[in-house]
């Protein structure tokens, strides 16, 4: 039904049936999660060929394999045969997947090798390979899959804005490589997956849901970049385009690896690595800028020094899994660093990302029962007011439109792009 | 190993008991009472088979990250514990694996299963079962916790919002 989504998406507020309505929730699997590009991981969790991690496209579970080849591949992890599940742990090495079920073996290219008892096939019954994601790309490792294989090219999904962010996180690594070394940790919440697009790229509510975070921890740099709205700080809200949002806060930092918590002393090897690879000018620039904060449609959240996924599980569930940003090529302090960073930021017992579960769970109960508004019109209930900054917010040259770091900017970066998603896939 | 006597096991045994009963009841200053100077309370990600220098825990607080949590809880705007989580926990199993009687630090392994009434967003009864390993250090005559590990059962999943002292 063409228009249902441009009725309860519009351009300053958004209807709250859209995180309650299974039917909705359906059509996002296949509009987004099965046409479109979905983050996967990361090439540094399987490099040698043979090495695989089970991953979710929507509620798909898939096989993220490096061949024997060295290509990446994205298989279905479900038998060709009957469906049964091939692999069942997280991460494992092996040379080929053999269903336990009737003892089918597949190619780590997803092909059919093996069938046991074959003479009771039909010769002419035509090649059974496991079905695989119809495209895979990745950008600087960042792996992504899109299922259907006529999402387009990955490098216009991310746009020149995603693409950015991406290289702006892995140039802060001497090699220019990060890794995903230090594991994941699933969180697990009893909201809508999109409240987690929203809530990651929101700059408006520090000052209030972590603001027993920001007395506990005095030392942090929030205080300076994202707090006390327009008349304390000066970071960005941007809009990229295509559902790519960042929160700029480079603005606003008053010196130089204030998002490391630490001092230049400190951590002189790895400043002086970074001047060797990108000469001092832009080592300067980036121990400065420190790593982004950006989301990138539908499910990559580079939150700083963390990269996280979001995986839907059903309308009212999902889980933000992350893991910590780890840079190649550096004293191994600076990694733990990052991985202490990284505890008390997100998961499930961190200072930060539990008070903002709370209340996406909060929102979630206080939108059941939302119907749809009859007839596309705009009164009735349950209406979710995103125009912060609307009229303030500047549209620069390339369409990138920029507001105050506390403005909605990025919320309605994400709708705009969601609302074109499943008009145009509809 | 040398035995620990009737009285110590004793000792030991209220010790753990009386560490449940206050996590369970959110009674933090009193939790906290019973850290020692060097604590580290480690909530692995899967077993505790790795250094978790360097991969990510659930928790893993050194003593200042612990003053920093309960901080943060007694703030009052810890949404993710306002208000705290009705629980109680069972603990059993418990065994005295290690006894250094001149440094007077004893390694105690137990299980727990902990019912959580999440009421933050609505009410909800979460089970978490695991075990744990206390290292106990005699300070001042005194029990202190110098180490507490949580292996959850349900490690290797997804967890909720744990922002309470498991």
């Amino acid at each position: 039904m063409t228009g249902q989504y441009a009725a309860l998406v519009r351009d300053d507020r958004v209807h709250g049936s859209l995180y309650t309505d299974p039917q909705i929730f359906a059509d996002e699997m296949d509009r987004i999660f099965r046409r479109g590009w979905v983050f996967l991981g990361h090439e540094s969790e399987i490099v040698t060929p043979g090495d695989w991690v089970t991953r979710s496209i929507g509620l798909e579970s898939v096989i993220l394999v490096r061949d024997r080849e060295g290509v990446v591949r994205v298989l279905a992890n479900r038998c060709a045969h009957r469906g049964n599940r091939l692999c069942w742990r997280e991460r494992g090495h092996d040379n080929r997947f053999q269903c336990i079920y009737h003892g089918w073996t597949f190619g780590l290219d997803g092909s059919l090798r093996a069938v046991s008892h074959k003479a009771g096939f039909d010769p002419n019954r035509g090649d059974m390979p496991l079905d695989r994601a119809g495209q895979v790309g990745s950008h600087r490792g960042f792996i992504f899959a899109n299922m259907s294989g006529d999402a387009g090219p990955l490098a216009d999904h991310l746009g020149a804005g995603g693409r950015e962010l991406i290289d702006r996180l892995c140039d802060l690594s001497p090699t220019g490589n990060i890794h995903f070394g230090a594991g994941w940790i699933g969180h697990r919440i009893e909201s809508n997956w999109k409240m987690w697009p929203e809530s990651d790229s929101d700059g408006y509510h520090l000052d209030f849901v972590h603001a027993s975070m920001l007395r506990a921890v005095p030392d942090n740099y929030y205080d300076e970049t994202v707090i006390g709205g327009e008349s304390k700080n000066v970071s960005r809200a941007i809009d990229h385009g295509g559902g790519v949002s960042e929160l700029d806060l480079r603005p606003s930092y008053r010196r130089e690896l204030a998002w490391l918590g630490t001092t230049r002393d400190k951590v002189d090897s790895y400043c002086a690595a970074l001047e060797a690879k990108h000469g001092k000018e832009r080592a300067d620039k980036l121990l400065w800028d420190g790593p982004p904060h950006g989301f990138i449609f539908p499910n990559l959240f580079l939150g700083e020094g963390n990269v996280a996924r979001v995986d839907p599980v059903d309308v009212g569930a999902v889980l933000h899994v992350h893991t910590a940003l780890q840079l190649e090529g550096v004293d191994p302090a600076l990694n733990r660093r990052l991985v202490r960073q990284s505890e008390a930021g997100l998961g499930p017992a961190s200072f930060i990302v539990p008070d903002d579960a709370i209340i996406a769970e909060r929102m979630q109960l206080g939108f059941q029962g939302l119907r749809p508004p009859m007839n596309g019109g705009d009164n009735g209930p349950g209406w979710v007011d995103l125009s912060r900054g609307r009229a303030r917010e500047s549209r620069e040259a390339d369409g990138t439109r920029v507001g105050h770091v506390s403005d909605e900017t990025t919320n309605r970066a994400f709708w705009r792009h969601y609302r074109d998603v499943m008009e145009s896939r509809a | 190993m040398i035995l620990p006597s009737e009285a110590l096991r004793r000792e030991i045994e209220d010790f753990l008991y009386l560490e449940a009963r206050l996590a369970d009841e959110s009674r933090y200053d009193e939790w906290e009472a019973l850290v020692a100077d060097d604590m580290q309370y480690w909530v692995p990600r899967g077993r505790a088979d790795y250094d978790p220098a360097d991969r990510l825990s659930y928790i893993n607080d050194n003593r200042a990250r612990l003053a920093t949590r309960i901080r943060q809880l007694k703030t009052g705007l810890r949404h993710a514990q306002t208000p705290p989580s009705p629980m109680r926990r069972i603990v059993s199993n418990i065994e005295v694996l290690a006894v250094d009687h001149d440094a007077g630090v004893y390694t105690v392994g137990s299980n727990f299963v902990l019912y959580e009434l999440a009421v933050q967003a609505g009410t909800t009864l979460r089970i978490w079962p695991g075990r744990v390993t206390h290292r106990l250090r005699r300070v001042e005559s005194q029990l202190r916790m110098s180490q507490k590990v949580v292996e959850l059962v349900t490690a290797d999943a997804p967890q909720w919002n744990m922002a309470f002292l498991i």
